[in-house]
């Protein structure tokens, strides 16, 4: 299906070329800026700091980027939607507990191995499921039942960890983020995993296109026949799969659990996709923006440190980021009213 | 036709009520299980939490009347008591009204973020609320700054108390016959309600929806700086993260007293009843030994059933 519409499309501007180059390029010109902006921001540093390109250093750029881009894929499913999931946070520090509380641990006797990083996934995705059926099923706006969850799933791993860091001592599922494979750390390996996985479920299957659909215009998916509930709890699933996987990996990485590990994931992975190019209207931009987005954050972070600005500046620039990119991706025309 | 009319003014009226009722219910139902709660020391200790709280949620209601949310008050009011504790030594009682002003400019900017750029309101405010928290990270070197001895005595006018009464309750009841004067009988007021009713008729009527807006998140702003200030004269500190916990019980507060999330039905005085709501649920969780780590599970739940309950699902066709 897919197929001939893109020759179509192509055919199409082919056609238009010869009209001029330059209004092609300036239509064009929205969908290459988080590129090209990424691309600018590693001249830039390269040229600075020579430091900036050091194998060393990428390694350390991919490596902090892996989580952050995990949890970004999995809310670009529901900003795609032109929803928002807030609960990020929630959803990873449960996860976190779960892997900490029931692999080999320093709080309890339990040691179940493998069945520690599984469960995280299903209970994270579980909490997803739950955000999807509460929008949904009491049809109230995403941000409202996901600020809910977020809370919901703070409160549970905050409960069953006490207060206090559980550390995780099961050598091999600290692997999982810290063995080494072709120089890479694991995490960046299972990182690049999940957005081929999440860039295959985008583009070829039909959950991914409805997805789209649904953002661009609910009412039109919905007279074609979507079963726009049935697909708005599975995104939602699908994003707590991805925040699961997150957090085992935060748990792996850090080697332990506590109560502040999810802090700042939500802002951070919000900057990302919308400074990617996902419009929050939804039905534009997808996990290929998002991987743009992560890197531009990612590398900037990495560049402030390099070139010894506080890293207390940095939220506040991430802040300035999400403003700028939301403004400048936002088609004004479109809505009439903001709320 | 009367009937049908009738019957929905009765449901509206049992909507408005039910936060009063269930107020009644819980004070009763805790003041019977544990007879320590209704002695005068202990109401005076509740009203006075209730009080920090409620100043911040009042600030919230004017933006959830007009429709919108404001997600940075807690940042705001953090960097307030940063700003508190640094300046009392230097600037004295000036310390107090600068960290008001920096509250009620972050606000009029994430309103002027809001209306001008066209970014949803939660997205705004998560942006500004970052920028703010990284302001005060900044200025405090991530690290709690103690009032000293001096700085103490100067903050006796929020932690001390006037004929027997804390000064905190004296302040919550200002600021609630503030804005319930500021909603009544102020064409903004109207204009809020207006523009929370239904957006492109007041727009139509020629009110001016973008200004009102700013104003509103200006309110917002301002008033959670001073729940800031409030919370720093009373701990004798000030720090980046002093009100990180206050976000979710300050818009279940203005949820819970009967504030529909999608605006234009609402008031500061369903917030003083939304505020004692969770203020004493609370307290009733904490005598009950409910793990506080736990009430944040009860938090949330009971934000969703109350939006659940209140929301006006007429005016949004698309849930989105």
């Amino acid at each position: 299906m897919t197929r001939p519409t893109a020759q179509v499309s192509a055919a199409g501007r082919g056609a238009a070329a010869p009209e001029g180059v330059w209004p092609w390029l300036r239509r064009r010109a929205a969908d290459w800026a988080p590129a090209v902006v990424l691309l600018g921001i590693c001249v830039a540093l390269a040229v600075l700091n020579p430091a900036f390109m050091e194998p060393r250093n990428l390694v350390r750029v991919a490596n902090s980027a892996a989580i952050p881009l995990i949890l970004a894929i999995g809310a670009t499913f529901i900003i795609a939607m032109g929803s928002i999931d807030l609960s990020v946070e929630g959803v990873m520090s449960l996860g976190t507990m779960i892997v900490a509380m029931l692999a080999a641990n320093d709080a309890n006797a339990n040691d179940f191995g493998w069945w520690a990083p599984l469960l995280a996934v299903l209970a994270a995705s579980a909490l997803g499921a739950v955000n999807g059926v509460v929008h949904v099923g009491l049809r109230i706006p995403s941000f409202m039942a996901t600020l809910g969850i977020w809370f919901v799933g703070r409160g549970i791993a905050n409960t069953a960890l006490g207060g206090s860091a559980v550390r995780v001592m099961d050598p091999s599922i600290r692997d999982l983020a810290l063995h080494r494979m072709f120089g890479m750390p694991f995490a960046v390996w299972i990182a690049i995993a999940c957005f081929l996985c999440a860039l295959g479920v985008e583009r070829l299957t039909r959950f991914g296109r409805y997805v789209f659909a649904i953002g661009g215009g609910e009412d039109i998916a919905e007279l074609s026949g979507i079963a726009v509930r049935r697909v708005r709890v599975m995104a939602f699933t699908l994003a707590g799969f991805f925040y699961g996987i997150a957090a085992v990996l935060a748990a792996a990485q850090l080697g332990q659990s506590n109560a502040v590990i999810a802090d700042g994931r939500l802002f951070m992975t919000v900057t990302a996709v919308v400074v990617g190019g996902t419009a929050l209207t939804g039905g534009e931009g997808g996990v290929l923006n998002t991987l743009i987005g992560v890197l531009i954050v990612g590398v900037l972070a990495n560049g402030m440190v390099l070139l010894g600005v506080s890293p207390y500046v940095h939220q506040a620039v991430q802040g300035l980021m999400i403003i700028g990119a939301v403004a400048l991706s936002t088609r004004r025309s479109r809505l009439q009213f903001v709320k | 036709m009367t009937t049908i009319a009738s019957r929905m003014a009765g449901a509206a009226w049992l909507r408005a009520a039910s936060p009063v009722l269930l107020l009644v219910v819980l004070v009763v139902g805790i003041g019977s299980a544990a007879p320590g709660f209704m002695r005068l020391e202990t109401l005076g200790l509740l009203l006075s939490d209730t009080a920090v709280l409620f100043v911040m949620a009042a600030g919230l209601t004017f933006v959830i009347m007009v429709g919108g949310i404001d997600l940075s008050v807690q940042a705001v009011a953090s960097l307030a008591s940063v700003v508190v504790a640094q300046w009392l030594p230097v600037l004295g009682y000036a310390a107090f009204p600068a960290a008001i002003l920096a509250g009620l400019a972050v606000g009029l900017l994430s309103g002027f973020v809001h209306v001008r750029f066209r970014i949803p309101s939660f997205v705004a405010t998560l942006a500004t609320g970052g920028v703010v928290a990284g302001l005060a990270l900044l200025a405090s070197h991530g690290q709690t700054v103690t009032i000293l001895e001096a700085g103490r005595a100067q903050a006796r006018w929020v932690s001390g108390s006037l004929l027997g009464v804390p000064d905190l309750i004296l302040i919550g009841a200002l600021v609630a016959v503030g804005g319930l004067i500021v909603q009544r009988f102020t064409p903004f007021g109207r204009y809020s309600a207006a523009i929370g009713a239904g957006e492109p008729a007041a727009w139509a009527s020629g009110i001016r929806v973008e200004r009102t807006k700013i104003v509103a998140f200006g309110i917002s702003g301002g008033l959670a700086a001073l729940a800031g200030v409030l919370l720093a004269a009373r701990l004798s500190s000030g720090s980046p993260t002093l009100a990180n916990e206050m976000l979710l019980p300050a818009i279940a507060a203005v949820v819970v007293g009967g504030t529909a999330i999608t605006g234009g039905v609402g008031s500061v005085a369903r917030t003083i009843v939304g505020a004692l709501i969770v203020s004493i649920v609370r307290i009733g969780m904490t005598f009950l030994n409910v793990n506080i780590f736990a009430q944040q599970i009860v938090f949330g739940a009971a934000l969703v059933l109350a939006v659940a309950i209140t929301i006006d699902r007429t005016k949004i066709p698309i849930v989105k």
